[in-house]
């Protein structure tokens, strides 16, 4: 019995895993009214398409909103609708923010669009011109280009011969392509060159982070498992009815909020998710509330502080006596005058750890590489012990490592207080 | 070395040009006698056997080639000195574009094959093919002999025959006087060529009538070869052909030369679809190589060193694939023409060209025969396969709706019937062009034209262009050249040598050599064919982006028309008004003297242009128009956006339309004020009021902490030590649990990500310097009314 059960369980967390791993299925609870961007997008491509005109769009709107999991769902849908009429080209700013290099990777991906051969060696002159000549000769077959420039301000650096080709060959009356940049600065059509931004046609769909109640939504639509599948019926029921409870449940709602408080976009509420369905317990197969606020501790962890937990008594040392030294108004010090703020505290409180100077060397650069501490100048000319240092953590969080970590000596807290 | 025979060419005069002389003779002894000089086959490029396709093609068709070719004129950059070749041709392909939209049926497509069995022969591509020049071309000569006769005893026989090199008749070894034993190594000229060679009169013997090869036909005109390009099977059934034409050496402009061999063809780069119909049998073009090694015993073995091309009169040596791609000096003077010798010609029997199967031969050739579709210097092949396989349903039936109409007439691309607003320009540009080419030394000039962007610069300009072109096809002006550059499409400065020299040569140099060439052209008045006396007129958009460090290239351009005679005639578009002052001062004294500024637009002009192109349209309210115009007018009076934002309104208005049910379909549909007020909301608005809104909470405290710390120490810059201070005051003063520096910062780096908040990169960590990206009032705005942080507005 526990075995099937046990079974059934992984089953459920592999469905629910793949449910958040796949845009797809997540966005799509959001597509059917008419003001969402799914519908918008789709409507002025699918116009572009189909009235053979030239658009060219900015998705904007900060990370983790789903502007390009909308927008291959709006990509997916067309090409089912429209097969053979449209074929995609997707650029990266990352990858391909050199203009050249760019260029040639349109020609490539045309080229296997559409099953021609293509050549390393072309120049950046007969890329251009093939890619002119494809659009036109795309234009004539009916056929839309759609060019999807992901980091679209990336693009926007330099001369930005790339976008003004693209646009400039948009003109005429022959092509017919939608070049849609996708974009989390917000200002990215401001980068664009004036020539250029006259040539844009500033379409501008923007992506905002979905409200709570959305997120509460998605919840359910996520975690709520389909009574119509593999899984035995009353094991789905069962953990239905949990989920319905825990969800209606004003701690997780406490715990979501929370979680939305810091960031509140859908890539993090589906990290939290996934996190989330990793802690069940196949043992009973069903999610508690506990796996909920597991997931939030993974989720917020505190990077520094870990850090301040496992360092060295000396290191706190060195970290304590940089601190004094800022309280002094000393604005810029080094190895050396750190080693004599620690050589006075050493005397003048006669405690028990006193270290050799190049053990303290040592544990210095520890603290260098974890970057908790960083040189202030750009210099490397100097050995370590003279080049000034700065202190990357600030004080109130010094005092609360210094609490958290069980091997800190008192006096130490003590001269932190001071 | 590939470029000394065609230059030798080129200088010698042309014979051909006068006479249409009489009809091939039938007398086999004047036919053999006769040297063939005229150009009879030239008709050929004026109507090409491809008028059984163009007449399919109705009037409407004629209507859109009409409008092709205009704006072919715009966009090729090379136009006047052949206009209708390079229109045929358009207009062949405009015709099959319709063709195919207009007849296909929906399930059908065409079939592209690699090889055919047509009419008892097997045709694949990469074939040679004598092609029949006239219908009635199976009448006059009824029999068509494969196999050449003798020329005395006049049987075939099987006895080894000899070719005479001069005449190309064939004589048995046994019938000849005296007869010969075997071949004879290196040139043979047969007695009666030696006779008429030293003057006398020979008469040939008379016997029957002797009955013309394929061959002769083919060298005296009456019959054309070609290369099968491509191969496919309409809807209707009939097989078609896309072929590169042959021409022999008397059908190019530079006529037969002494050096040309007997059987020596030319390969244009001419090409046309035809019926398979047409095509009479099998014949071998080869190259010199292939020529000399060859087994074939036949008569339809031909030499093939050059290719012609039609439009510039140019011959290139056809280089082979391998050499081109080991070494690419060398390819930039001998372009790479053999591009048939590719994956496609190995073949099986009526392979379609199905998508799986195509690609794997496409893979599967060899490196060594694929020749990539982008790298065909400039020329680009294979395209045609792009077509679509059914005619989409919108393109073929769809009744426009009125907001449809409108949006299509608005679009960017579209050209409009007439511009409005810039008649004093364009007559400006229209006076200037014609009085730098219709002076009879026609000296050169230079004219720059300004403008913000939007303002019509490069449209009036082409436009003027347009009209004076259709006056030279009406012959009232001079002919000229025209070459169009664009800045900001070359790879470097320094390209554009390289770029105005092909445009008039249509050769493909270095751009160093191509500046030598052109410094001998404009300079040193060095002309090297007979076209290069017409005037030149430069058109270059974005002149500035041709600015280098030392300035040479605009240098360069601009020095060539204060030469005595250049006939070069520069105009140059560009955004800034004082890019003369920007340069050197002996670049601005060429080119600052002449200067057309283009203001931009005020809204009655505006409002003009797009009522303009909305004419007869009902689908804006008048007022909306105003509105767009105005608001435009006022921002930057830039055409494009006043266009552009018409068609969003109208955009937004056919989406509501379309998705509301409550609204009644059919009837009328206005855009109003309220979609251009949407429009421009959209085009002209950052939208980081709306983010800010739907920020996290955390967020909007982090961004109220920003102003807080703004407004009480008056320094825009702050560090995230002091920041996380105040955040930490805010929370604590609120009830709110301070989230703990680490997420605080990370906060921080997404306000950064989207640039509300610019900032350094999140390892310096509390030295991390921040700044507002926008005013602090509009930070105070978007968080005014935020439900769950009633708080924030206090310390604002």
């Amino acid at each position: 019995m526990s075995l099937k059960k046990a079974v059934a369980a992984e089953e459920a967390v592999v469905l629910l895993r793949t449910r958040i791993c796949n845009p797809n299925f997540i966005f799509s609870l959001f597509n059917d009214s008419s003001d969402s961007n799914y519908s918008k997008l789709k409507f002025i491509v699918s116009s572009s398409v189909t009235e053979a005109c030239n658009n060219s769009i900015l998705l904007l709107g900060p990370r983790g909103c789903g502007k390009i999991a909308v927008l291959d769902l709006v990509l997916e849908d067309l090409l089912k609708e429209y097969p053979e009429m449209i074929s995609v080209i997707k650029l990266n700013g990352l990858l391909h923010c050199d203009d050249n290099c760019a260029i040639k990777e349109i020609a490539r991906q045309l080229c296997i669009e559409h099953e021609l051969m293509f050549s390393k060696m072309a120049s950046f002159d007969d890329n251009s011109q093939f890619m002119i000549d494809m659009l036109r000769e795309c234009g004539l077959a009916h056929k839309t280009v759609i060019f999807v420039l992901d980091e679209f301000d990336l693009f926007a650096q330099g001369k930005q011969r790339l976008l003004y080709s693209l646009l400039d060959a948009m003109q005429s009356v022959s092509s017919q392509a939608v070049v849609i940049g996708v974009s989390c600065r917000l200002d990215a059509d401001q980068l664009l060159e004036k020539r250029v931004r006259s040539r844009f046609s500033h379409r501008k769909l923007l992506f905002l982070p979905p409200q709570k109640e959305d997120l509460q939504r998605l919840a359910k639509y996520i975690l709520l498992l389909p009574t119509d599948s593999s899984l035995p019926p009353d094991y789905v029921l069962e953990f239905n009815s949990r989920i319905s409870n825990i969800l209606a449940d004003k701690r997780l709602i406490e715990v979501i909020d929370k979680l939305s408080d810091s960031d509140s976009t859908f890539s993090n509420f589906l990290r939290f998710l996934f996190s989330a369905v990793s802690y069940i317990d196949l043992k009973t197969g069903l999610m508690t509330l506990d796996n909920f606020k597991s997931a939030l501790s993974t989720i917020h962890r505190q990077p520094k502080l870990d850090c301040l937990k496992d360092c060295s008594i000396l290191e706190l040392y060195i970290m304590v006596c940089m601190k004094r030294l800022e309280v002094k108004e000393q604005e810029s010090y080094n190895f050396n005058s750190v080693m004599k703020e620690y050589k006075t505290i050493h005397d003048s409180f006669q405690t028990s750890d006193n270290y050799s100077r190049s053990v303290c060397l040592r544990a210095f650069e520890h603290l260098l590489e974890r970057q908790l501490i960083e040189f202030a100048d750009r210099g490397h000319n100097q050995s370590i012990e003279f080049r000034s240092v700065k202190l990357l953590i600030a004080p109130s969080e010094l005092h609360q490592g210094l609490k958290s970590n069980r091997s800190c000596p008192a006096i130490l807290q003590k001269l932190m207080e001071s | 070395m590939a470029e000394t025979t065609p230059k030798k060419l080129k200088q010698t005069p042309l014979k051909s040009q006068q006479s249409p002389k009489t009809p091939f003779p039938q007398t086999p002894s004047q036919q053999t006698l006769t040297p063939v000089t005229e150009r009879r086959r030239s008709s050929r490029f004026i109507s090409p056997p491809t008028t059984l396709k163009t007449s399919k093609t109705s009037k409407t068709t004629l209507e859109k080639t009409n409008l092709k070719k205009n704006l072919d004129s715009s966009f090729s950059a090379f136009s006047p000195l052949s206009p209708d070749r390079t229109d045929t041709k358009k207009r062949k392909h405009a015709s099959s574009v319709k063709a195919k939209t207009a007849k296909v049926p929906k399930a059908k497509k065409r079939v592209y094959y690699k090889k055919v069995s047509y009419d008892g022969g097997e045709f694949a591509i990469g074939d040679d093919v004598y092609v029949k020049r006239r219908e009635d071309e199976a009448n006059s000569d009824n029999e068509d002999p494969e196999v050449e006769e003798c020329r005395i005893c006049f049987k075939v026989g099987r006895n080894v025959m000899v070719e005479c090199d001069e005449c190309l008749g064939g004589f048995h070894l046994k019938c000849l006087k005296p007869p010969l034993r075997a071949v004879p190594d290196g040139e043979w000229i047969c007695g009666y060529c030696e006779g008429r060679k030293a003057g006398k009169e020979v008469a040939l013997p008379n016997g029957k009538k002797w009955r013309r090869t394929a061959k002769e036909k083919l060298l005296s005109s009456d019959l054309w070869a070609v290369r099968i390009e491509s191969l496919w099977k309409e809807i209707d059934g009939s097989f078609w052909f896309r072929g590169r034409w042959y021409i022999i050496p008397e059908e190019t402009a530079a006529g037969r030369q002494p050096h040309n061999l007997k059987r020596e063809l030319y390969r244009t780069n001419d090409i046309a679809d035809n019926e398979m119909e047409t095509v009479l049998r099998h014949c071998y073009v080869m190259t010199p190589n292939e020529y000399a090694k060859a087994v074939n015993e036949g008569d339809d073995v031909f030499l093939c060193e050059y290719e012609y091309d039609v439009k510039y009169h140019s011959f290139k040596r056809i280089a082979e694939i391998d050499n081109n791609e080991e070494d690419d000096g060398e390819a930039e003077h001998d372009e790479d023409w053999s591009c048939n010798e590719d994956s496609e010609s190995e073949s099986d029997d009526d392979i379609e060209y199905e998508k799986e199967d195509k690609l794997k031969l496409v893979q599967g050739s060899t490196p060594a025969h694929a020749v990539a579709a982008n790298s065909r210097m400039g020329r680009t092949f294979g395209l045609q396969k792009i077509g679509v396989k059914k005619i989409p349903e919108h393109v073929r039936s769809h009744k426009q709706t009125e907001l449809e109409k409108a949006k299509a007439t608005l679009l960017l691309a579209t050209l409009p019937k007439s511009l409005p607003c810039r008649t004093k320009e364009m007559e400006e540009i229209t006076a200037f062009i014609k009085g730098a080419i219709c002076d009879d030394q026609c000296l050169g000039r230079c004219l720059y034209i300004h403008g913000v962007p939007g303002t019509g610069k490069t449209m009036s300009v082409l436009s003027v262009m347009r009209t004076l072109r259709s006056e030279v096809d009406a012959g009232i002006t001079k002919p000229y050249s025209f070459v169009e550059i664009n800045g900001l499409k070359l790879a470097t400065p320094e390209n554009i040598y390289r770029v105005i020299y092909e445009a008039l040569t249509g050769h493909r140099v270095s751009w160093k050599k191509a500046l030598n060439l052109l410094n001998d052209r404009f300079s040193n008045g060095i002309k090297s064919s007979k076209h290069d006396d017409r005037p030149c007129i430069l058109l270059i958009d974005e002149l500035d982006l041709l600015v280098t460090r030392s300035q040479s290239v605009l240098y360069n351009i601009l020095d060539w028309p204060t030469k005595p005679d250049s006939k070069l005639i520069v105009i140059g578009i560009a955004n800034t008004m004082d890019l003369p002052e920007k340069l050197l001062p002996r670049i601005s004294s060429r080119m600052g003297i002449q200067r057309l500024c283009f203001a931009p637009y005020n809204y009655m002009q505006l409002q003009e242009i797009i009522g303009c192109r909305l004419k007869g349209i009902d689908a804006f309210e008048k007022q909306a128009i105003e509105f767009a115009s105005r608001k435009v007018a006022a921002v930057s009076g830039d055409a494009r956006r006043a266009l552009e934002i018409c068609r969003r309104a109208a955009e937004l208005m056919d989406y509501r339309v379309k998705n509301s049910t409550s609204l009644p379909k059919t009837g009328k549909a206005l855009v109003g004020m309220s979609e251009v007020e949407a429009a421009i909301q959209e085009m002209f608005q950052a939208p980081h009021i709306q983010v800010m809104r739907s920020c996290s909470k955390l967020g909007k405290v982090f961004l109220a902490a920003m102003v807080h710390e703004l407004y009480k120490t008056g320094m825009s810059e702050t560090t995230f030590e002091k920041l996380a201070q105040t955040v930490s005051c805010l929370c604590t003063s609120n009830g709110i649990t301070f989230p703990g520096w680490d997420t605080l910062l990370r906060i921080g780096c997404k306000l950064g990500e989207s640039r509300i908040v610019l900032c350094e990169s999140g390892a310096s960590h509390r030295l991390q310097k921040l700044q507002l990206n926008f005013p602090s009032d509009d930070v105070s705005f978007a968080l005014k009314d935020s439900k769950d942080l009633p708080w924030l507005t206090k310390y604002m």
